[in-house]
């Protein structure tokens, strides 16, 4: 097992280190039919907020060469609801889930955190910032979390503030971070029928394996370095690759938006780390020995 | 159920200005559903079918889209069949009356349907007449109206309109009006921006019609194909619903503002 919150009471153990990134797996079943729910480690939801969010408004995707970037305005149909419909579904499912919330006021999260921590088979939180949060007011957010609710809470750091918030949120108390947050970008949209003539922008989080190389440097810059356990989020589209995340440290990956495209990378990602899981008594000596190795290349 | 198949590309034929590609499919999916295919991009494509038979489905496709890049017999590896397609038998029973109302460009996906019922109606509108398809391309035994938004043939559009009209044109809304209370059933496939107007032109026809009577397509793009992703939201009266699973094809009246 992988305990994901070492410092919290109940921990968060979990058999197999991969699990999908917030925001592509929806509430556990969508993907039912094509994911074996029970290779995973757990499912992390898709971002909820205390309250109702509608969706963004306009272009909500853009897909240009290997990578796109999506607009959605984080649409949520609010805690309640999702407790309401999605709860029956947590209680079956064979995998712990980890609630990702959105966070907005503490206030909020605190009152979300807890609800959540009675609700069955939510095993922990999973906290998004925003990329404009100071670390007074995400540290705010945290205790929110953690004091008002009774679930491990893991941080999910916003690609541009890795090197700001992540140790500091380790510090004050998250029980695991997520490195990280997909980066915010940028495309140009061609609009019309001007025959491809660029008419306007739009802007969104970007997904793609071009981000995979950005997170190996955030890997090999903080992994084993915060104190907590690193999970790793940002372009993995292999085995090969979560197996590079995890020899850089990474306690768990998560395989973000690159799963619409192919929904069972999942489990063969898990199979392949499964099978690559080193013997007990050789564990530390693989992984320290590979670390170092990855290391001194770098 | 979302099933994982593995499609042949068949055929790929010029039809300008797009193309026509034929699949062979175990599952093929009906009038208004849509499967998601790997075609090497970032995301997956949806294709809604043109043509459906027993071996598999046909679709449009524009030029240079990816598909066009493949040759014949390659596998490609598809989801689905996704959604929720065209329900012509909502009420209970097969419609004997099948109104059909597209946008030249969306008119494909309603192909399927012009022998679904003993008597099929389709309006066609187009900007101008050289956008229109020639007569000939159509069954003989479609009652076929043409609306073109210049009054270059046909009727004088938008169909849902009732501004002046230049003397000699016919506007388009009285015969929609008609084929609208004439029919048992009504397939939509066009812009999402002008179903309010055209749920409100079929309800002063209809006052009160029951659920489904109007059914429109939309098309928006819709990575995931089971409702993960929330890219594919519309605002409905009901609220904000996701067109790949709750859609593509939805009540023309949940956009009545």
């Amino acid at each position: 097992m992988i305990e994901l919150a070492p410092n919290h009471k109940y921990g968060l153990p979990i058999a197999v280190p991969v699990m999908p990134a917030s925001g592509t797996f929806g509430y556990g079943e969508a993907y039912h039919d094509l994911v074996d729910l029970s290779l995973l480690g757990a499912i992390v939801t898709n971002p909820v907020s205390l309250r109702p969010r509608r969706a963004a408004h306009g272009q909500r995707i853009g897909v240009r060469a290997d990578h796109f970037v999506v607009h959605t305005g984080w649409p949520s149909p609010g805690l309640h609801r999702v407790i309401r419909e999605a709860g029956p579904v947590w209680r079956r499912l064979p995998v712990p889930v980890i609630v990702h919330l959105l966070a907005a006021r503490p206030v909020d999260v605190g009152r979300a955190a807890a609800h959540l921590s009675g609700v069955r088979g939510v095993r922990g939180l999973e906290l998004g910032l925003t990329e404009d949060l100071s670390f007074a007011e995400a540290r705010d957010l945290l205790a929110a979390a953690a004091e008002e609710g009774d679930l491990p809470v893991i941080v999910k750091v916003p690609f541009s503030r890795v090197d700001d918030l992540a140790p500091r949120l380790a510090q004050a108390g998250a029980d695991a971070i997520t490195l990280m947050s997909p980066p915010r970008a940028v495309l140009p949209v061609a609009g019309g029928e001007a025959g491809g003539q660029v008419a306007r922008f739009m802007r969104g989080r970007l997904y793609g394996v071009a981000l995979f190389p950005l997170l190996l440097n955030a890997l090999s810059r903080w992994a084993g370095k915060l104190g907590v356990p690193v999970i790793a989020c940002g372009g993995i589209a292999s085995p090969e690759d979560a197996l590079a995340c995890l020899t850089l440290g990474a306690a768990v990956v998560q395989i973000d938006a690159l799963l619409w495209r192919v929904p069972w990378l999942l489990n063969s990602v898990a199979r392949a780390l499964v099978q690559s899981q080193p013997q007990p008594d050789t564990e530390q000596d693989d992984v320290s020995a590979d670390q170092g190795a990855m290391e001194a290349n770098l | 159920m979302a099933r994982r198949q593995t499609a042949t590309l068949r055929t790929l034929r010029p039809v300008p200005p797009v193309w026509e590609i034929r699949l062979d499919l175990e599952y093929a999916p009906g009038a208004g559903s849509y499967v998601l295919a790997d075609l090497g991009g970032p995301v997956r494509e949806p294709l809604f079918p043109s043509v459906v038979d027993d071996t598999g489905f046909c679709t449009i496709v524009p030029r240079g889209h990816a598909v066009t890049r493949y040759l014949p017999g390659t596998p490609i590896d598809v989801i689905g069949p996704l959604g929720q397609g065209f329900r012509l038998s909502a009420a209970g029973y097969v419609p004997d009356r099948l109104l059909l109302i597209a946008e030249v460009d969306e008119l494909p996906w309603l192909q399927p349907l012009y022998q679904a019922a003993p008597s099929v109606a389709l309006v066609v509108e187009a900007t101008t007449r050289g956008r229109l398809p020639p007569p000939a391309r159509f069954p003989p035994t479609l009652e076929l109206t043409l609306v073109t938004r210049d009054g270059s043939t046909g009727y004088l559009g938008p169909l849902e309109s009732d501004g002046p009209t230049p003397v000699g044109i016919e506007c388009a809304l009285p015969r929609v009006r008609e084929l609208v209370a004439w029919a048992e059933c009504i397939c939509i496939a066009g812009d999402m921006a002008r179903y309010p107007a055209l749920a409100r032109l079929v309800q002063e026809v209809r006052f009160r019609p029951q659920t489904d009577f109007a059914q429109a397509l939309v098309r928006v793009p819709m990575p995931c194909g089971v409702g993960v992703c929330d890219i594919c939201r519309v605002t409905t009266r009901h609220g904000e619903r996701r067109a790949c699973v709750d859609g593509p094809v939805f009540d023309l009246m949940d956009f009545l503002e």
